[in-house]
């Protein structure tokens, strides 16, 4: 197994400065400053080498969450958003293992289904409400309420059933099954913790201001616009990762929307913004060559960018079928023209950040016309038509491809690319660019024979998530896009489950990835990944955490200004 | 009848009017998110790509907003709703519709406020230039103003932004609330504009000075500026008055893009957003506005008339 990627930072990873030292030491590093940014190589700039208490990060981002609190719907962007003023009970280290954070210890039962969380007794809430065991509970009961409308952190909770309040700071969580993941979903912002008396002001209120414990505290959301953070200065809990203690460096925080992504780029270029997210594939190549810029990216973990095959339908009921489309698609390729190189393929079901990730099947499904060829005779696909495509009993080989008509020009042209190939061997694909509504309404149907998905999260549990049978659910929502039922899959999963075993993990997994890549549901592309760049001459020590590759404010700072 | 009575029955068959163009508006809106395929749930708890919801969760989802309900008692809610004012939550935002059109319109309002001025001096300007200029000077101008008014609003956006803010670092790259950051979407909008106003002032300008009193005047020793502009003008001015009352309306139309454009805030790009989201109270919401602010522009033009034209007005208000 490779090791996850290292977390990567924007400073010359200066060594932790306590915050009362802080103060007297940003005269001498300004005295220093010269020779510390020739020593790093950035342009000369009245930023200093070391943090530096105070200022106004400016932060760009291309979408707008819909709600702040990150237990209603649940969203990429409100994980992003929620990083900086919530907290999980525990973290996740580069390899996936859960650390303590508000938890400072757990015990698992036996049995799988009984975790008892130590919490710290130090911790408020920044409205001043103490974190415990009540909070605790009223936290997961708030996320598994259907009136939450929660649609990720509520999934997740799907095995849990009560939180019993042993003491002030014990709580105890009973779940209906055995469920490993649960620790590593409980290291995601989505389930981050708020404060039982804001929760109870109801959505609105919760959803424009939640209440965290985390190092800064929403001050205002204009909408449209921007997210006003400020620092939280009682802020003690900082999680393992974290390369300082006490309050974050800079005093506030502006959370920007900025939907084009050149004009996002243009921003953090010309230094009106300090840091964007979501860099623009096609400027990465440039914003590295920037001595303005610094530009940190990490691969997320989960179910990588794929084309999944619908099974429940001709063609892709057929394996044969779908072994030779995988083998007509040249992706490699289509990756390098697209994507500047900025994208590696991925080849498994598993995102090669992912805990018991294995690169056994990164090359199980190479760019073959010939053995794609072969398969298609084999299946009986042995007959053209005029157009070159292939027939069976007067029908041709064509694929629906269910595409949003907002997809990203980048993903439509690997797409396009894709066809190209697969019209090669005598497969036609017809890219299907419909309106948002229209995707939903065929998406839950089922009647598409390709969709293009992935699924971020922290867990090789993501595998039950979307090929486990019981998601394969017919006219709704449905995770398992592929319409993958297989018992001995869904054993697989169970057992994986039900053991906290890492060494027994990695086997169960092992097998679930190698009988998905036989099974050749997916065409899987690239690893989702989280880019930043920031203008070096304004802001320093922005990094992205390792639970789910989210953006990382507490540590970074600014010129204050 | 008296003049009165007469004033009354005018008065009444504007507020019925205006009644009837709120309601179609509600009614189409409602119509239209419902009539386009989709499940507005979906949309609703995490944007269909990462969200995993229980069946409780779709169905407490689906029950909140009413949409397990057939669409008659839907759309009777709906209406009902609207006639006691309440514009409901945005399903989107979480926050009361009223709140988010109160947060987004002022910055709408500016930017509506100074494309409508720049587009009257940029057309102003223009043709008082090139209608005394022969006929290669009209000939110029009213081919500028042809190729000004098929100009597409994104496209001229991103071409302004590349070269003034991009390029020359004169403006703001996006968003910001001081008018410097007001200018480049303001010409956006009004250049194109600015090419429609032109065209029909030229028009008018022109008939206007064929007239006799022009000809009166200019024998009288009046300047042919003078001429044009004191006199000429007023008598051109109503065909223009007549488009700016659409093109209010079709600002806020167009600010769809440009706000979007500009990573602006607005209740144009609030729209866009709402239609994506699927968010029948906010889209509403902001299509009631606008059908609000074509029927109060369109009465203010009406007004308006009657100062230009004293023929409009009637005997007893002369």
């Amino acid at each position: 197994m490779k090791p996850p990627s290292r977390r990567l930072n924007l400073s010359p990873s200066p060594s932790p400065t306590p915050r009362r030292a802080a103060a007297p030491l940003a005269a001498l590093a300004l005295t220093l400053l010269a020779t510390a940014c020739t020593a790093s190589g950035a342009p000369t700039a009245a930023l200093g080498a070391r943090p530096a208490p105070g200022g106004t990060l400016t932060y760009a981002t291309d979408r707008e969450p819909t709600c702040l609190d990150p237990h209603v719907a649940g969203d990429m962007p409100q994980a992003y958003v929620a990083q900086q003023y919530l907290e999980s009970l525990v973290a996740l280290d580069e390899r996936g293992k859960a650390e303590p954070w508000l938890a400072t210890s757990w015990d698992i039962a036996k049995d799988g289904r009984t975790y008892t969380f130590h919490l710290r007794r130090d911790v408020r809430f920044t409205d001043g409400t103490r974190f415990d065991a009540a909070a605790v509970k009223a936290n997961f009961e708030h996320m598994v309420d259907p009136d939450t409308q929660s649609g990720t952190a509520g999934g997740y909770l799907a095995p849990y059933r009560k939180t019993e309040v042993v003491d002030a700071f014990t709580a105890r969580v009973h779940l209906d099954r055995p469920y490993s993941p649960f620790l590593n979903m409980l290291a995601q912002a989505f389930l981050g913790m708020e404060s039982p008396k804001a929760l109870k002001r109801g959505k609105e209120a919760n959803c424009a201001a939640p209440v965290g414990t985390g190092p800064f505290i929403v001050k205002e959301w204009n909408r449209q616009s921007d997210v006003v953070l400020v620092r939280n200065p009682r802020y003690n809990s900082p999680p393992p990762y974290a390369r300082h203690t006490g309050p974050a460096h800079v005093a506030k925080v502006v959370w920007r929307f900025i939907p084009e992504p050149a004009t996002r780029f243009a921003a953090v270029q010309s230094g009106q913004v300090d840091v964007i997210d979501a860099l623009p594939p096609e400027d990465q190549a440039s914003a590295e060559r920037d001595s303005r810029l610094k530009v940190v990216t990490r691969d997320r973990p989960g179910n990588p960018t794929n084309l999944a095959l619908n099974t429940s339908r001709a063609p892709f009921d057929d394996l044969r079928v779908r072994k030779a489309f995988l083998h007509s698609a040249d992706v490699a390729n289509g990756l390098k023209s697209v994507f500047f190189g900025q994208y590696r393929r991925a080849g498994g079901p598993l995102s090669y950040v992912t805990p018991h990730y294995t690169d056994a099947h990164e090359n199980a499904w190479p760019y073959d016309p010939k053995k794609s060829n072969a398969l298609l005779d084999q299946a009986g696909w042995g007959h053209r038509d005029g157009d070159g495509y292939r027939t069976k009993r007067g029908e041709r080989l064509s694929a629906d491809v269910l595409l949003k008509s907002d997809i990203s020009p980048n993903q439509l042209a690997l797409m396009e690319q894709i066809q190209a190939t697969a019209k090669d061997v005598g497969f036609q694909l017809r890219l299907l660019r419909l309106d948002a509504a229209t995707v939903n309404t065929r998406y839950l149907a089922g009647k598409y024979d390709l969709r293009d998905g992935y699924w971020n999260t922290n867990t090789p549990d993501v595998l039950h998530t979307v090929f486990g049978s019981e998601y394969a659910v017919k006219n709704g929502i449905h995770s398992n896009a592929a319409y993958v039922k297989d018992p001995a899959l869904d054993r697989l999963f169970r057992e994986a489950q039900a053991t906290t075993d890492a060494d027994k993990q990695r086997e169960l997994y092992g097998e679930a990835q190698k009988s998905l890549s036989a099974g050749a549901y997916q065409l899987t592309l690239y690893p989702q990944t989280t880019r930043l760049a920031a203008h070096r001459a304004s802001a320093r020590g922005a990094s992205l955490e390792p639970a789910l590759s989210l953006p990382y404010l507490y540590d970074a700072w600014v010129n204050a200004r | 009848m008296t003049p009165t009575s007469l004033r009354l029955r005018r008065v009444g068959a504007r507020v019925a009017g205006a009644a009837l163009v709120l309601w179609a508006a509600a009614t189409v809106t409602f119509l239209a998110l419902h009539l386009v395929p989709g499940d507005p749930v979906l949309v609703l708890l995490g944007g269909g790509s990462g969200a995993n919801p229980t069946p409780e969760t779709i169905a407490a989802t689906r029950h909140a907003y009413g949409l397990d309900q057939p669409l008659y008692v839907q759309y009777a809610q709906h209406l009902g709703r609207l006639l006691t004012g309440d514009l409901g939550i945005s399903t989107s935002l979480k926050e009361s519709v009223g709140t988010v059109i109160a947060e987004q319109v002022p910055s709408t309002l500016r930017l509506t406020a100074l494309a409508l001025l720049f587009a009257w001096l940029l057309s102003g300007v223009v043709v008082l230039l090139s209608t005394g200029k022969g006929a290669v000077g009209r000939a110029l101008g009213s081919g500028l103003e042809t190729v000004a008014a098929g100009l597409p609003h994104f496209w001229l956006g991103v071409v302004l932004l590349y070269v003034f803010a991009f390029r020359l670092g004169w403006f703001p790259v996006a968003g910001g609330t001081g008018l410097v950051a007001l200018v480049l979407p303001a010409l956006t909008l009004a250049v194109p504009l600015a090419g429609y106003l032109g065209q029909v002032t030229r028009g008018a300008l022109l008939t206007a000075l064929d007239q006799p009193f022009v000809t009166s005047a200019r024998l009288r020793g009046m300047s042919t500026g003078a001429v044009r502009a004191r006199r000429a003008l007023r008598h051109a001015l109503l065909p223009p008055l007549t488009l700016s009352g659409w093109a209010i309306g079709a600002l806020f139309s167009s600010e769809v893009v440009v706000e979007a454009v500009f990573a602006r805030q607005g209740v144009g790009r609030a729209l866009l957003n709402a239609v994506i989201a699927r968010d029948l109270p906010l889209v509403t919401g902001i299509v009631l506005l606008i059908a609000a602010v074509y029927v109060l522009v369109n009465l203010a033009v009406d007004l308006l008339y009657a100062v230009v034209d004293p023929r409009i007005r009637t005997p007893k208000e002369l």
